[in-house]
């Protein structure tokens, strides 16, 4: 283990903290004007996914553009799947297990849609960048994982952008840091959440396909990746997205760094390890946390 | 799931509750006189095995309202003990014992940090455990690792000798369910609940309360793993720890009436049947049905079929009610 060795390693992990960071953001925004986990994220990752491989293999479209064109169509996914199912269940300010039970029914539905779809063989995108390597130095970047993270980043600034600047983004902050004082100054809070769920979605769908420009794939992907975006975001203390990336980043680190002394089918064990050690970390867990909040409220 | 509490569905058509559960068991305890046909006994089997992991999840999770993703890591803990034990001449009672026993242990480790979180969070959290402990079996080599592991025979193979044991366990599971649904211990479960804190400030120990319905699940779960294994005599991580299994003994309860007496067991025999004549033919659509169902029984029936039976029970009753005795 050299100084090279280590750099390269803590600069993959980097590049996937910004992957972990577009994938868990989405998550973020819905639990934070909703207050519902979205169990279903895992079946809008892999369905993303699809989406970026079928454009590719079909029409030949770049799966950067298919990304790109899977925010417009996921929103639109994710604004008739909160129309037509999240609407009718009873809002709360603590999560539901009502909302946990129904989401996870449509994660069940889309993953072996999924199956009946898409078989359950594994699929990838190979693109003629896929193999690609960057050198500088004694230093090596993957190609797609570069691309990877730039789309990650562009797409994160996007969001930052939406929040600060637009009535929209300001009525989801407003809804997420105090929903009854939002309510008061006139959000109206029915269509914003629609708009945060599509929005939510639309991350998800984006997400997958840049997961799929990196990972083979198949109608079982999303469910590792819905753990780590969980333990992402209550690293990150649930609903700030400054937390989003700090909790990204850790998780990449320790996930890169643990092949250092563990063998890597262990792997998928690390996230949980974490989401643990959170919790002894704050005694009170997420409950304290919001705990904090509504004696603020 | 607060539309579950609404009313006991269990307490209500007394007779008929009182008098089937017998009759069926009458009938199931004198299955060999019929001459049934070994599929036969092997999905009665396999449906009575359900029917226990169902009624054992609904201690934590219909009183409780504690939602488990991870059932799947007592079940599988309890087949590979109870199979470990068992190529060790230990007889297969004890095993069962032990294959419970090794349940409680894991129930109180998963139970010990996730019951600090409330409600979903611990849901999701479940969710990790049963990931973490399918990976670290798949690569455990005592165990066989992912290829599994094989109980080597001593006697001759008697199926009924296994269904007379899932059938037991199965009664024993109903009758935990009752006494768990009449005694203090389940009333404060269900206080937790409808209101965490309102039951705290009442004097009840959330977290103490949920670590041993957690325990109690797990026992139930353990064994019923347990005379899986003995009859399967083959296990392997992906089969038993699978999540799949863990979505199954959510989903049997949910499907059937959460926080009942006899809605997991209604489930449990629904998703036995339909989950054995599906599941050869296509086996992912099974899935697809259920997630369907279970998003349809959260808007619209929360009780499950239960509750279903329930409301058309009364719409019957209702027609020949002379009008205005009952308010």
């Amino acid at each position: 283990m050299n100084a090279v060795d280590l750099l390269n390693l803590l600069i993959a992990a980097l590049l996937q903290a910004g992957v972990y960071a577009a994938m868990s953001v989405g998550m973020t925004i819905i639990y934070g004007v909703m207050k519902i986990v979205n169990l279903a994220h895992a079946g809008f990752l892999m369905l993303g996914a699809y989406f970026v491989y079928e454009l590719y293999a079909r029409f030949h479209i770049d799966p950067l553009l298919g990304v790109l064109l899977a925010f417009p169509a996921f929103f639109l996914i994710g604004m008739s799947v909160h129309w037509v199912l999240v609407r009718r269940i009873p809002t709360s300010d603590q999560p539901t297990l009502t909302s946990l039970l129904l989401l996870f029914g449509l994660w069940l539905v889309l993953q072996n849609l999924g199956y009946v779809v898409w078989g359950n063989s594994d699929r990838a995108i190979l693109t003629p960048r896929t193999l690609d390597v960057l050198q500088i130095g004694p230093i090596s970047f993957p190609t797609v994982r570069l691309v990877v993270f730039g789309a990650a980043l562009a797409s994160l600034g996007g969001l930052e952008f939406v929040l600060h600047k637009t009535w929209f983004g300001r009525a989801v902050r407003a809804l997420m840091q105090n929903s009854d004082a939002g309510r008061i100054v006139g959000v109206n809070v029915e269509r914003t959440a629609r708009v945060a769920f599509g929005v939510g979605i639309a991350f998800a769908g984006a997400a997958g396909g840049l997961l799929a420009m990196i990972y083979s794939f198949s109608p079982d992907f999303g469910g590792p990746f819905l753990l780590r975006s969980f333990v992402i975001i209550v690293l990150g203390g649930l609903e700030s997205f400054a937390g989003v990336a700090v909790g990204s980043v850790i998780l990449a680190v320790v996930e890169t760094f643990c092949i250092l002394v563990l063998p890597a089918n262990y792997q998928p064990a690390i996230a949980f390890s974490l989401l643990v050690l959170a919790l002894i970390v704050l005694p009170e867990g997420v409950a304290g946390l919001w705990n904090k909040r509504r004696r603020w409220a | 799931m607060k539309g579950a509490a609404k009313g006991d569905a269990s307490a209500r058509p007394r007779f008929a509750f009182a008098v089937a559960p017998l009759l069926l068991l009458g009938v199931l305890a004198a299955l060999p006189a019929f001459g049934l046909g070994p599929n036969t006994v092997r999905l009665l089997f396999v449906t009575l095995v359900w029917v226990t992991v169902s009624i054992a999840w609904n201690i934590l999770g219909g009183f409780g309202g504690q939602v488990s993703f991870g059932f799947a890591v007592f079940y599988g803990l309890g087949a590979y003990a109870a199979a470990l034990s068992v190529n060790r001449g230990v007889n297969s009672i004890l095993s069962l014992l032990l294959a419970a026993s090794v349940a409680v242990l894991a129930s109180m480790l998963i139970g010990l940090p996730t019951f600090r979180l409330k409600g979903p969070y611990f849901a999701i959290a479940t969710i990790g455990v049963s990931e973490a402990v399918r990976v670290v079996m798949t690569n455990v080599s005592m165990t066989g690792g992912a290829s599994g592991y094989r109980i080597i025979e001593t006697r001759p193979f008697h199926q009924l000798e296994h269904f007379y044991a899932a059938l037991a366990l199965a009664v024993v599971a109903v009758a935990v369910s009752m006494q768990v649904r009449r005694s203090k211990f389940g009333l404060a479960l269900i206080a937790i609940r409808e209101d965490e804190e309102a039951a705290s400030d009442l004097g009840v120990n959330p977290f103490r309360t949920k670590l041993l319905a957690h325990a109690l699940a797990a026992a139930l779960t353990g064994a019923a793993g347990g005379v899986y294994a003995q009859y399967a005599a083959f296990i392997h991580p992906q089969g038993v720890f699978a999540f799949g299994i863990g979505v199954a003994i959510l989903l049997m309860p949910i499907i059937g009436g959460i926080g009942t007496i006899w809605g997991p067991v209604i489930g449990g025999v629904v998703y036995g049947l339909i989950h054995e004549e599906l599941i050869a033919s296509f086996p992912q659509l099974h899935l697809l049905i259920y997630g369907s169902l279970l998003i349809l029984i959260v808007l619209f029936e929360p009780a499950g079929i239960v509750g279903l039976l329930d409301r058309s029970f009364r719409v019957f009753a209702r027609g020949w009610r002379v009008i205005g005795s009952h308010p």
